[in-house]
């Protein structure tokens, strides 16, 4: 697609990652935008164009009305929860390329450990007729009711075909609160976990242990949108978009695309990988570092296998050999991902993205130039790469 | 020691007279026991097949032992308004044989301790019984317990041998035996009721549903989940409600799919019907949910990704057996679980597999060996079928008023159908020729109606090699769990040949 390199991340912006903010999610969405926008030196006023989780609970036009900001001529959603992610950038970037927007803002931000908790899941859904209520009751009525059991699933599927095992998914989660202990604005700060910690970690969704399990946060992220060349006379370096795609395949179910013939891949990030080495020119040799999306471990490892980093079924070995620390081929989470920084729905992963090609991450890799950034798995997804601005 | 236990011990070591089975070891009685256990060795009943097998002749099932000695039914016959049956037919005739036994029971009675509950049965057999055969059985009283305290309530157990041989004198086999006598509603478990529970407090046992949730955890929901449905999936649960389990089928061009949808995505169809599906699947892959807290589970829940024989996938739960013992691929059964909100679920157990037709040989066997999952679905009919098989006319085994007065939530297996069902799962599992040696059996939580006990097992010692080689002794351990827990442990040792017996 023609915006390829043509769009950049001007600004980012969070609150704080904690488990009781203390204030309203809108005051957080107010605040992460109001953030991104002074990260960028763009008064807020300017922005023309938000775009939005269709699971945000913070409507864009009160968002907007907050930060003073007086026309929309772009406002749009993206559903399925996390797998919006790199989506809402996907959409803000063919707003901003089809000349619909200038300045475009997106964010998530919720109070989802002190308010309603993500982690318990669905049960209590009132009953309904629509076809997304009935879907599921495929399986709600038999206690697959969170986000961990609906992995869990393939977790178990995966660990029987390829011999993984819970240890395997256990160093993803020493990685992250490895590189989370550097990050000052990380939950687990200082935390760092060992492979026995995990192994000793109580189970949530056999074979799923609490450390194979993302944060549930409070706290809100948003990111600002431009063109690259808009982006050039802002306060920051542009932060490119080489890619940006989304990413739905046959069968596809939220959550739970139990029903193909194989379920130990992600065929829908997959397809993103496809997109994105063909929009970008750029291949798994290119990428400097990996923001991985990690809302629960075991999906990591097919994610690792779709993009070409390693073989079907060889992510455990990759692993294991150590290739997701600061000196391996595919540094992983610098932030500490969302089970050491914060559970964001993946946009604070897409910072993290913006902050390796600034050169200003805790965890900084040398001379970062791409940087691969995917969103929810188990969902219909999406998936970018940021690179170096070499206008 | 209480007044009561010395008269209770008084007959300790007091070998009673003879208790001569009523009927000579005879076919309908092994048909009627074979039926109600679903044993199918055609040792048992199957004159051609018999002739060519180890005994060369039809032979009891060893399990019978001592149903062959059974007193029968207890109605006392005059109280029927009918003239006195002839001496050799009344079961209050044998009153006064097992003396010391009877006698310690009816001061267990007179004190108080009327609830009675079988708790160990172990059976060794010299050899098996032959049509004709007609055996006695001399019991000995061996230990009477001090008091204790039980989950069921307080009493005492007795613990009584009794040889058996034939009229001839040929002796063919023994039994150490052990009830508990206690007292009504003085459970463990019975908590501020103690002594004066109704009914529906049920047997003492603790029913872990509704347990508290851990503070702050989310609110938990008491009941499952209801399925939400439209037009286009009612069929599905119209199914589950039929105890059918249905497939979505496209009318046009026959392709399955589930989930279901309205368009058939292979030939654009919107004529969409349903084929009922035979219920075997296998596991393609599972789960147990522990968190979030989800209180209408007793257990946190197994969930699993059912493959059906027909090719379609669904997500149900795994039933009636431990986490422990799901596996991807094995074999699976649907049941129906119909929910106290009113609507039902197609749901999964282990598949209970085949009866081995050929008999196990000895190098097919190893210690470690897994025996396969068997579950057995227990119904009124099959407690009761079971329990009058064994001529065990005990209330507390079809009477649930009784059973409600003697301190059980309903009636509940004896324990002479418990050994005979696992001497079955042994059977089933080594083939018709395998001949038990002995067959051991403890008993926990009882086998109530509308519950589900699934046996497993495994190989635990091989030894005494015959001298030519021809056979050795297999050692089992095995346990029955079903809701409630372990309903049955045991052991049995079978004689393994090592080529086949016919």
């Amino acid at each position: 697609m023609k915006f390829s390199y043509e769009i950049a991340i001007a600004g980012i912006g969070a609150t704080e990652f904690s488990k009781d903010s203390g204030r309203t999610p809108m005051q957080l969405a107010v605040e992460c935008c109001a953030a991104a926008c002074e990260d960028a030196g763009l008064p807020p006023s300017e922005v023309n164009g938000m775009v939005v989780f269709s699971a945000e609970n913070n409507p864009e036009i009160e968002v907007a009305r907050n930060l003073g900001i007086s026309e929309l001529t772009h406002f749009s959603m993206v559903h399925h929860g996390g797998g919006a992610a790199c989506g809402v950038i996907a959409l803000a970037a063919q707003a901003i390329y089809s000349g619909a927007a200038d300045y475009v803002l997106c964010y998530r931000a919720f109070n989802e450990r002190s308010w309603h908790r993500f982690g318990s899941g669905v049960q209590d859904r009132p009953a309904g007729a629509e076809a997304e209520v009935v879907s599921f009751s495929w399986s709600t009525p038999f206690g697959l009711v969170s986000p961990a059991s609906w992995v869990a699933m393939f977790a178990t599927r995966y660990m029987h075909e390829f011999g993984a095992t819970s240890e395997d998914f256990g160093r993803v989660s020493v990685v992250d609160r490895q590189h989370a202990a550097n990050n000052p604005a990380a939950y687990f700060y200082e935390r760092p976990i060992t492979l026995e910690d995990h192994q000793a970690s109580r189970m949530i969704v056999d074979p799923l242990r609490l450390l194979d399990c993302c944060q549930e946060t409070d706290g809100g992220q948003a990111l600002l949108i431009t063109s690259a060349q808009r982006a050039r006379d802002l306060k920051q370096k542009p932060a490119v978009l080489a890619a940006a795609a989304q990413g739905a395949s046959e069968d596809q179910h939220m959550m739970r695309s139990y029903y193909r013939d194989s379920i130990v891949g992600i065929p829908e990030m997959g397809l993103c990988a496809r997109q994105l080495w063909q929009m970008s020119q750029l291949g798994p040799d290119d990428i400097d570092v990996g923001i991985i999306y990690d809302h629960f471990t075991p999906l990591v490892l097919p994610q690792l296998e779709e993009f070409g980093f390693c073989d079907r079924g060889e992510a455990k070995d990759f692993i294991a050999d150590g290739n997701l620390t600061l000196n391996g081929s595919l540094p992983f989470n610098t932030h500490g991902g969302q089970l050491g920084e914060a559970y964001l729905h993946g946009m604070n992963g897409i910072a993290e993205g913006v902050r390796q090609i600034r050169g200003t991450s805790v965890n900084q890799v040398d001379s970062a130039a791409n940087i691969l950034v995917t969103a929810g798995t188990a969902v219909p997804t999406s998936a970018l790469i940021l690179s170096q601005d070499n206008h | 020691m209480s007044d009561l236990l010395t008269q209770l011990r008084s007959g300790i070591g007091i070998v009673g007279p003879a208790q001569q089975a009523p009927d000579p070891v005879n076919i309908p009685m092994i048909r009627h026991w074979c039926e109600a256990m679903g044993e199918g060795n055609p040792n048992y009943l199957d004159e051609e097949s018999a002739e060519h097998g180890p005994h060369g002749e039809i032979v009891a099932p060893p399990a019978m032992l001592n149903a062959w000695t059974m007193p029968g039914v207890r109605i006392k016959h005059e109280e029927m308004g009918n003239p006195p049956l002839p001496k050799n037919l009344s079961a209050e005739s044998e009153g006064e044989d097992a003396e010391s036994y009877s006698q310690t029971l009816s001061l267990l009675d007179a004190a108080g301790y009327i609830g009675v509950v079988a708790t160990n049965s172990e059976h060794v057999y010299h050899r098996y019984l032959r049509l004709g055969e007609r055996i006695e059985g001399r019991q000995k009283l061996v230990d009477v317990s001090e008091e204790k305290q039980t989950a069921l309530g307080i009493g005492h157990f007795v613990t009584t041998e009794t040889e058996y041989q034939t009229t001839e004198g040929d002796p063919v086999g023994s039994m150490f035996f052990r009830i508990l006598k206690f007292k009504p509603y003085t459970g463990r478990d019975t908590g501020q009721g103690r002594g004066d529970t109704g009914p529906d407090s049920g047997s003492g046992r603790g029913d872990n549903a509704g347990g508290a949730a851990a503070p702050n955890a989310p609110p938990p929901q008491l009941q499952r989940p209801k399925p939400s449905m439209n037009p286009d999936t009612q069929f599905f649960w119209e199914g589950a409600a039929n105890k059918e389990l249905r497939i979505q089928q496209c009318n046009n061009c026959l392709r399955l799919q589930h989930p279901p949808g309205v368009r058939c995505p292979a030939c654009g169809s919107m004529d969409l019907g349903w084929i009922v599906a035979s219920g075997k699947g296998t596991l393609y892959s599972h789960c147990q949910v522990h968190y979030p807290p989800l209180p209408a589970f007793k257990q946190p829940p197994i969930v699993g990704l059912v493959e059906l024989e027909e090719g379609t996938r669904l997500v149900s739960n795994i039933t009636d057996c431990s986490y422990g013992q799901v596996k991807v691929g094995m074999d699976l059964q649907v049941w129906f679980h119909k929910d106290p909100q009113g609507f039902s679920l197609p749901l999964f157990r282990p598949a209970r597999r085949p009866r081995r037709e050929q008999t196990l040989l000895l190098e097919e066997v190893k210690v470690g060996d897994e025996m396969p999952l068997c579950p057995i679905p227990l119904t009124p009919t099959a407690i009761v079928a079971t329990a009058i098989a064994t001529r065990d006319y005990q209330d507390v085994h079809h009477d649930r008023d009784l059973a409600h007065e003697k301190g059980s939530k309903d009636i509940f297996m004896n324990i002479l159908s418990s050994s005979g069902l696992a001497s079955r799962y042994v059977n089933d599992w080594a083939g018709p020729d395998a001949m038990f040696k002995n067959l051991k059996i403890r008993l926990g939580a009882p086998n109530h109606p509308y519950d589900c006990m699934t046996m497993s097992g495994k190989v635990t010692a091989i030894e005494n090699h015959a001298d030519d080689g021809s056979s050795a002794d297999v050692t089992v351990e095995f346990a029955g769990i079903n809701s409630l827990g372990p309903h049955i442990t045991g052991s049995a040792v079978l004689s393994v040949p090592a080529a086949p017996r016919r």
